[in-house]
């Protein structure tokens, strides 16, 4: 009891005290009596019709406020049901209807010649209607019978991601034995069943793991721009549900509009429990649209065997070989007939969710970053593969001429003076002696690019070399239909002083040095591998860079005829005068047929001439970056390879093989001497 | 039969019409005479309410499972029994019973209370069991307070002049009122609207029920100010505090109280135009609706029939009322006045609070809406209340 409910209290017995003192002995003669009886009442005295008039006059106020009463609430009725009743109609069809989703199989993911990368397989399934959770004992069963802890089952028992009504998966993938028992035992378990259904497969394992990607649970950042996509009205945005799986990397991502299927809809009308009571429409599950690839699996097979054994064979030789990139590109259309990393990983560890510790793995630094696509978005130092677009420049601005000639005494200075501060070597130390440009380019004679990046400095066209790189497309991105590509950067005179905020002005400034080293693809120049191979498509093709691309079309689905195709384009031509080309040609057919012996016995076996440049560039940190790209046939150059190989010797000794096994892929004439085939 | 009807007759026709013997044209005259015993303009509007009342029923027993169809139709036979007996006896009679109708009506009011018959489950409040018998003693003892407060009122002819009067009619109103308060807070407001309307139309001075509604005003307003205060003992319940928030707040709630309200309201809007159709007012038969034979009945009928439906209902019930505050009108005895008003104060205030509750514009109590909501206690009281209405009528003085 508190202060206030006895003071209430008390107040309240004083009130009703004073009021039966002043009732039973107030200013009155009579005492208080409940009934007047028969003596005259008080008012009697007045003339009836006063009294009536006035009882009259209240009864009709009475009346007014009766019709007020009616008034308003007929006036809210109306408001209710005539005015407001979409409204309440659309909050009564909520409260009565819910919809059941089922996930729609996504598209394949096919090769060139139809066959499949990601395909879809059927997966027996453990599902449960949702009034499950309420049953222990079931639970405890069901928990022992598919080998999980019985907090986990019920999570998932309460996961509504898919819609309160819907069938919650309890297991995926289950084996044999337990769909036996579940049928065996159907009293024990009731309410769950087993289902098939669908799930990502991949037949030929990792194959192409970086081109088709992986698919995931949708996350909420898609689920927002799905959102928002659709609030726009943007044509053939979809609309995820959280729960759904999407694509994530890769194709997978990239066409994810084709390849994500049409949930299916089951509308149905509930009770206020959520029981069903009847059905209402249907929207059958619509599979997604196959996506056919550029890729050739044969040559994507033999792509990624021979990386993983160059790489192999590179560490067997005492260098750590982190990671390697090939990529094969009809140059005469831009389409991507292999591309492959490494390391790689397992796009299958993906589906139905990847397990923490497998995500750990993937991303640990030490793993060397299996996720990324190297070919597109790992930035490296070009090295001497560049040498032939630094050729373009020199003769292109006057810089070289077709004669010109240097000595190279495997040394080289501003000068020419060994006074100087500043000592350059060529990669031969013992000196190549007198030099042409063809000569330069197929002995990689660091010596003649110097001289090239020192006539650039000391010409009008100070930036000519960086324009001309710019024009062959690097430093920017190809559009290559994939995620996450990288642009690579062409460092200049005022990237240089931008970037370097904090050093000296001295040091910011651009410098002679600074051009002979991208002269020869060193510096601060990044490429991307996608980029240079493109570079070598306009050299090949003697001008047209296609864009280049994974997306052959999208299959129809009735028969095996696409309903849309990729139309390939231009996007760069550069144009070079032609006897450039042929001396510049002839200097890549000789790093193949002349620069050594070793180098040439690889190509011997292979009846198509082949022309490439090799490439070793020096990186902070450790070893170099070997680099190869080659293309072929000399006469009507039709594919372009390119590969490289992290922290390796040099590029003739790890790339080229790469580069000469997807070469005997493509022409079915393997290199006996390959390490893959050792 | 013959022999009622002649009795009848004899006992109130006119004496010098009684001459005319044409056979053909005396049955006419039997005929008119009995229907001058019955007030048409309040009976047939209440029995169209009954008629919608069976309807609604029957649509809600085809669909839930708590209201029984047969049940309804026995508390309307009962409440017809009672109705009979009322418009037999000339109730004017009640008037010199003051005392015994107050011990009466506070005996009803605190049965509830009473130990060994007080009867108790959940979601009932108010109940009393007699042997097989549970019903709730607050819906006779209405009627009880009304005859009561109309008795109490009469002595004064019409013009109270003295305070100490005045005093001595609320203090009768308030005790039976403080009986019930405790039990069912509903019932309660339906006294304290019904008893004080009768006090109003006695005669009392303007200024003495002005500064009544302000003490009252005051009394709740401090009620609900320390039932929200910390430190205060709360008069009210949490619950009915909730159900006083949810009402002015409807949207911010997510509580029982609170669903209930909005899906009565939706019910009620999604009725539209001509409402859903018989079986197909899923708000109420699939559940959402709560109490939908009870205290949301309204939300039913609305949701199947409409706009037009619930305005023919609406319609019904102002017939009935105007035409008993038309009968008070013309009646002469000052006793029976008042018992009209009363039962006009009555059924207008539970019309306005359950239809009003179930649109939104009013708090939510378990007030059943007359006639129409389950529940054989409250349906049989409303029925008498037809009776009574009748007897005034048939009970009239008549000029010679």
């Amino acid at each position: 009891m508190d202060v206030s409910l006895i003071i209430i209290g008390i107040c309240i017995v004083l009130a009703i005290a004073l009021l039966v003192i002043y009732v039973r002995f107030g200013r009155s003669e009579e005492p208080f009596r409940f009934d007047i009886g028969e003596r005259a009442p008080q008012a009697s005295g007045g003339k009836d019709d006063s009294n009536d008039k006035g009882i009259f006059k209240r009864l009709v106020s009475l009346s007014l406020g009766v019709a007020g009463v009616f008034a308003t609430l007929l006036a809210r009725l109306a408001s209710m049901q005539l005015l407001s009743e979409e409204d309440y109609h659309k909050l009564a069809e909520n409260n009565r209807t819910s919809t059941i989703y089922t996930q729609a199989p996504r598209g394949r993911i096919l090769d060139r010649n139809g066959i499949e990368i990601v395909g879809n397989r059927p997966s027996l399934t453990v599902v449960a209607i949702p009034d499950v959770v309420d049953k222990d004992i079931e639970i405890q069963l069901l928990a022992n019978l598919l080998g999980m802890p019985s907090q986990a089952l019920r999570r998932k028992l309460q996961d509504t991601s898919l819609g309160h009504q819907s069938l919650r998966v309890l297991s995926v993938d289950v084996s044999r034995r337990i769909v036996a028992y579940l049928g065996e035992h159907p009293g024990m378990f009731p309410g769950v069943s087993v289902q098939e259904r669908t799930q990502r497969s991949y037949p030929h394992h990792e194959l192409a793991a970086h081109v088709v990607g992986y698919t995931g649970t949708v996350t909420q950042e898609q689920l927002d721009a799905s959102k928002k996509a659709i609030d726009e009205g943007e044509v053939g945005a979809i609309e995820y549900r959280s729960g759904d799986v999407v694509g994530q990397a890769g194709v997978e991502l990239q066409y994810e509009s084709s390849l994500q299927g049409v949930r299916g809809e089951q509308l149905v009308h509930v009770d206020a429990h959520g029981k069903i009571l009847d059905f209402a429409g249907v929207v059958d599950p619509e599979a997604g649209s196959d996506v056919v690839l550029t890729l050739d699996t044969t040559i994507q097979k033999v792509a990624e065997e021979s990386l993983r054994k160059t790489i192999e064979q590179v560490r067997k030789e005492g260098y750590v070989a982190t990671g390697g990139s090939v990529i094969a590109i009809d140059c005469t259309n831009g389409e991507i007939l292999a591309l492959a990393n490494y390391p790689t990983y397992a796009p299958s560890r993906f589906v139905g969710g990847i397990a923490a510790s497998d995500w750990d793995a993937l991303t640990d630094p030490k793993a060397q970053w299996p996720l990324m696509n190297r070919a597109i978005s790992g930035q490296y130092p070009s090295g001497s593969v560049i040498k032939p677009l630094s050729s373009f420049a020199g003769l292109n601005f006057g810089v070289a001429q077709t004669d010109s000639s240097w000595y190279c005494s495997g040394w080289w200075s501003w000068s020419g003076k060994r006074s100087d501060s500043v000592i350059m070597k060529c990669w031969y130390e013992a000196g190549h002696g007198a030099m042409n440009i063809p000569d330069g380019i197929t002995f990689s004679c660091d010596v003649v690019f110097y001289e090239i990046g020192k006539g650039f400095f000391n010409s009008e066209n100070k930036e000519g070399l960086q324009e001309t790189f710019r024009q062959y497309g690097l430093g920017a991105l190809t559009g290559v239909d994939l995620p996450s590509e990288a642009a690579g950067r062409i460092p200049d005179a005022q990237w240089k002083w931008n970037y370097f905020k904090d050093a000296s002005d001295e040091a910011r400034a651009w410098k002679g040095g600074d051009n002979c080293n991208i002269a020869i693809g060193q510096g601060d120049m990044l490429v991307t591998l996608i980029q240079m191979a493109c570079a070598y498509c306009s050299i090949a093709n003697k001008g047209a860079i296609w864009r280049p691309h994974v997306l052959k079309g999208i299959r129809s689905r009735l028969g095996t005829g696409l309903v849309s195709e990729y139309k390939p384009e231009v996007t760069i031509t550069v144009e070079e005068e032609d006897y450039f080309r042929t001396l510049i040609d002839r200097g890549m057919q000789g790093v193949v047929y002349r620069e050594s012996p070793s180098q040439t016995a690889h190509w011997k076996s292979l009846n198509v001439e082949i022309h490439g440049k090799t490439g070793t560039a020096e990186q902070p940190g450790g070893d170099p970056i070997g680099w190869f790209i080659g293309f072929g046939p000399a006469e009507a150059p039709r594919y372009v390879v390119g590969s490289h190989v992290d922290r390796v010797l040099q590029g003739a000794s790890s790339a080229m093989y790469v580069v000469r096994d997807v070469f005997g892929a493509i022409y079915g004439q393997p290199d006996p001497l390959s390490p893959m085939t050792k | 039969m013959e022999a009622t009807l002649r009795r009848q007759t004899l006992q109130f026709a006119n004496p010098r019409k009684r001459l005319v013997t044409d056979a053909s044209s005396r049955h006419a005259q039997l005929k008119k005479k009995y229907f001058d015993n019955l007030y048409l303009p309040q009976l047939i509007p209440a029995l169209l309410l009954l008629l919608l009342s069976v309807i609604t029923m029957w649509t809600a027993a085809r669909v839930l499972t708590t209201p029984n169809f047969l049940m309804h139709l026995a508390g309307m036979a009962l409440g017809a029994v009672g109705a009979w007996m009322f418009w037999r006896y000339d109730c004017r009679r009640f008037s010199n019973l003051v005392l015994i109708l107050f011990v009466a009506s506070c005996l009803f009011m605190i049965m509830p209370k009473i130990p060994g018959l007080g009867y108790e489950a959940k979601g009932m409040v108010g109940w009393v069991k007699l042997g097989f018998f549970r019903f709730q003693p607050s819906e006779p003892g209405k009627i009880f307070v009304i005859f009561l407060m109309a008795s109490a009122a009469a002595q004064y002819n019409g013009k109270i002049e003295r305070f100490r009067d005045y005093c001595k009619l609320c203090a009768t109103l308030f005790v039976p009122l403080i009986m019930i308060l405790p039990i069912d807070l509903g019932t309660g407001l339906i006294i304290l609207v019904t008893g004080a309307v009768i006090i109003m139309c006695s005669g009392a001075k303007r200024s003495w029920i002005i500064a009544t509604i302000l003490l009252l005003v005051t009394v709740v307003a401090l009620v609900v100010i320390t039932s929200t205060l910390d430190g205060f003992y709360h008069i009210l319940k949490p619950y009915q505090m909730k159900r006083l928030t949810n009402f002015l707040n409807p949207e911010g709630d997510v509580t029982e109280s609170g669903y209930n309200l909005r899906q009565s309201k939706i019910a009620v809007g999604s009725g539209g135009l001509f409402g859903k159709g018989i079986g197909f007012g899923y708000q109420a038969q699939s559940g959402f609706l709560p109490e939908a034979h009870t205290d949301f009945i309204f939300g039913l009928y609305a949701e199947q029939f409409g706009f037009v439906g619930s305005v023919l209902l609406l319609l019904l019930f102002a017939w009935m009322i105007f035409a008993t505050i038309s009968l008070a009108m013309k009646t002469e005895n000052l006793f029976m006045k008042f018992v009209l008003v009363g039962c006009v104060a009555l059924w207008t205030f539970q019309v306005l609070q359950n239809v009003g509750m179930c649109m939104g514009i009013m708090p939510i109590t378990g007030i059943p809406l007359p006639f129409l909501s389950y529940g054989s206690s409250s349906m049989i009281s409303q029925i008498a209340l037809i009776g009574i209405v009748q007897s005034a009528w048939r009970h009239r003085p008549r000029t010679a």
